[in-house]
């Protein structure tokens, strides 16, 4: 047998485990999710092994309950945009605060650095649920903030900050940050320093170093940590739902209502396949314009 | 006398008076720079040597801007500098890494200076094109930085420098990261640049040899001191310290007692007694026990009964010349070197008593 034919068999061996991960616990299910979004809703849960389009339709479009006049899903639509904004909000909020950490942590001395990262680190270890209800307990009514506001006399009746878009955002900010601080610390790390003083020595103010030289060297960094927050965002489930309290419902919220107290199956998967489109379609925008961006000539 | 002028003529570039420089404090404290003065005049080639941590780069990094000084003061054609922040300076730096911008162009690289001076698109264009040529890299305006050789991204990091038009150009140990071969090319570029150019170099190296070859003046440093500024003539000549003496070239060092000063001519006694007319060092000794250095192509073998005797101890042949080390009567070593002849007969053998020898103001009394 050719030397070469045994290598690439070997190698196919060693990816055989991984395959068959993929296979069973992603490819599958999001296979069994395609093809329930195209049958019929059970009574009680579950499908109805009955061809439909019914459940496509009616994430876009709502039938009247007593008329079956077709007006557009509000509620759905509302839903999405809110999905997508809050989404963009935090990722741009995470940039903002997470960029300069990453600056900060990365000029430290090497010896300090780690506990830096760790720090940044220790959080994200902690159970997304405390850290959830943590950030309720600063924030609620009767939270350390309003509380304290109130103490100083600054406000006389607490600010609602709880169940709002400003509690959803700020928590998934909270929560994500770790994952744009670490890739654009990594890249951050792998700069070479002594471009800054080239920068300088060649006329180049703070800012515009910051701009010609640090941001485009930094970049697959800032592409990475905006991927990586951006995708669980849009799908966010648990911060939504307790820091949104119901009111501010997220598709990850949506999707869940469908598969339990709404019994509606296929408008979950319906709405599961939407939204992993909607990461998909901006995944490839989002990658096109930083591509094209890297390899610009003026 | 017009500001900036000094007395011998030539145009003062960089003035620095007084400079020192402490990193840390308390315990930690390390001086880099103590009491640094130095002129450098215009279009002069000037080479800041020494031995690692010598001080040599921080001194070159405090022109540049990245060092903030301690204290004393540094002007360029009478500007206080050391208020200016580095991109506020009309000096530019050829980093000893290059540190080329790698997500540019080797062009854009060439004309990141003059965008930031936000100059005109076709000024930069033309400029560019001008270095470009220069450095003889027109070919490869559009490759990545990556996409080229060291020697290549050498002359990328020279021309980005020298596109601004700096009035000082700073180089940190360049070609330290070239091969010999293409150390000994940049060398002779870099003189033909800056003759060229017309813009004052203030070049760091730890090579006695480039310093030797390539610059006007030298400072020779140590410890965070300068020890001697000269041109290299004067430099390899008359060392006016023992650490100038052994850095640069090789030395005989030999004990002698000044007898009489007269000007800058001292009578030293040797140790065989002999007496002999030695250049005395600038704040020197003016009487007493001293040391001379003598370099062995200055000295010549003789019989016995020279100014100093000793016995052959060893012959070296080195192609081009060959060396005689010759063992004197307290003991130490005095080598002679002397240049070959084609098909000379060798005419001293290991072992026998000879003489050394060397002409009255050859040796130089150092000052310590």
């Amino acid at each position: 047998m050719p030397n070469g034919v045994r290598t690439a068999r070997r190698r196919w061996l060693l990816l055989t485990p991984a395959l068959v991960i993929l296979l069973f616990a992603a490819t599958g299910p999001l296979l069994i999710v395609l093809v329930y979004s195209f049958l019929t809703p059970g009574d009680y849960g579950g499908v109805v092994w009955t061809f439909s389009t019914d459940a496509w339709f009616n994430v876009v479009v709502e039938r009247d309950f007593f008329d079956d006049t077709l007006s557009f899903a509000d509620a759905h639509l509302s839903i999405f945009w809110r999905s997508v904004k809050l989404s963009l909000v935090t990722t741009l909020v995470a940039f903002i605060v997470g960029f300069p950490t990453a600056y900060f942590i990365a000029t430290r001395p090497r010896e300090t650095r780690d506990m830096w990262m760790l720090l940044i680190m220790v959080p994200f270890w902690t159970n997304l649920l405390i850290r959830t209800f943590a950030v309720m307990e600063i924030i609620r009514n009767e939270g350390v903030i309003n509380t304290g506001l109130i103490q100083l006399g600054i406000i006389d009746a607490p600010i609602q900050m709880l169940f709002t878009e400003f509690a959803v955002t700020l928590g998934m900010v909270y929560v994500y940050l770790p994952l744009m601080v670490l890739p654009i610390y990594a890249s951050m790390e792998r700069m070479d320093f002594s471009l800054i003083e080239a920068g300088y020595d060649l006329y180049a103010s703070r800012w515009r170093i910051l701009r010609k030289v640090i941001f485009p060297l930094v970049k697959p960094g800032v592409v990475a940590g905006s991927i990586l927050v951006f995708v669980p965002a849009l799908g966010a489930y648990v911060t939504p739902r307790v820091l949104g309290g119901g009111k501010q419902l997220m598709l990850g919220n949506l999707i869940e209502l469908q598969f339990g107290q709404g019994r509606n199956w296929p408008l979950g998967a319906a709405l599961s396949i939407s939204l992993l489109a909607i990461v998909m379609v901006a995944l490839f925008v989002y990658v096109r314009s930083a591509g094209t961006q890297e390899g610009r000539h003026d | 006398m017009p500001r900036g002028e000094s007395s011998d003529g030539a145009r003062r570039m960089i003035n620095i008076v007084a400079l020192s420089k402490t990193f840390g404090s308390g315990a930690t404290a390390f001086t880099a720079l103590t009491d640094i003065n130095i002129t450098i005049r215009e279009n002069e080639f000037f080479t800041l040597l020494g031995p690692s941590g010598c001080g040599k780069t921080t001194l070159l990094r405090s022109i540049a801007g990245f060092v903030d000084p301690s204290s004393g003061s540094l002007t360029i054609h009478g500007d206080d500098i050391l208020s200016k922040p580095p991109y506020a300076r009309p000096v530019n730096t050829v980093f000893q890494n290059y540190a080329l911008f790698p997500h540019m162009t080797v062009a854009e690289n060439i004309g990141f200076g003059l965008e930031m001076l936000d100059r005109p698109k076709s000024e930069i264009r033309s400029v560019v094109g001008e270095m470009l040529e220069l450095v003889q890299m027109t070919e490869m305006a559009d490759r990545m930085t990556s996409q080229i050789s060291g020697g290549q991204q050498q002359r990328v990091a020279l021309a980005r420098a020298l596109a601004p038009k700096p009035e000082v150009l700073l180089l940190d140990e360049p070609l330290s990261a070239l091969d010999f071969k293409l150390r000994k090319e940049m060398q002779i570029e870099l003189k033909r640049l800056q003759s060229e150019t017309g813009i004052t170099f203030v070049f760091v190296t730890h090579d006695q040899e480039e310093a030797l070859t390539m610059s006007d003046r030298i400072a020779v440093m140590n410890k965070g001191r300068i020890l001697q500024v000269g041109g290299p003539k004067d430099i390899y000549d008359h060392p006016a310290e023992r650490f100038v003496a052994d850095f640069i070239g090789d030395t005989n060092f030999v004990t002698a007692e000044i007898q009489s000063l007269e000007g800058d001519t001292a009578l030293v006694r040797l140790p065989s007694g002999r007496q002999i007319a030695a250049r005395s060092a600038p704040d020197g000794a003016v009487s007493g026990p001293v040391t001379i250095a003598v370099r062995p192509e200055h000295a010549t073998l003789e019989a016995q009964g020279a100014l100093l005797d000793g016995l052959l101890k060893n012959i070296v042949y080195f192609g081009t010349d060959t060396h005689y080390h010759v063992m004197t009567q307290d003991g130490s070593t005095f080598v002679i070197r002397r240049q070959n002849q084609p098909d000379a007969a060798e005419d001293h053998k290991v072992g026998e008593q000879v003489g050394i020898s060397f002409n009255p103001g050859v040796a130089q009394v150092l000052r310590d």
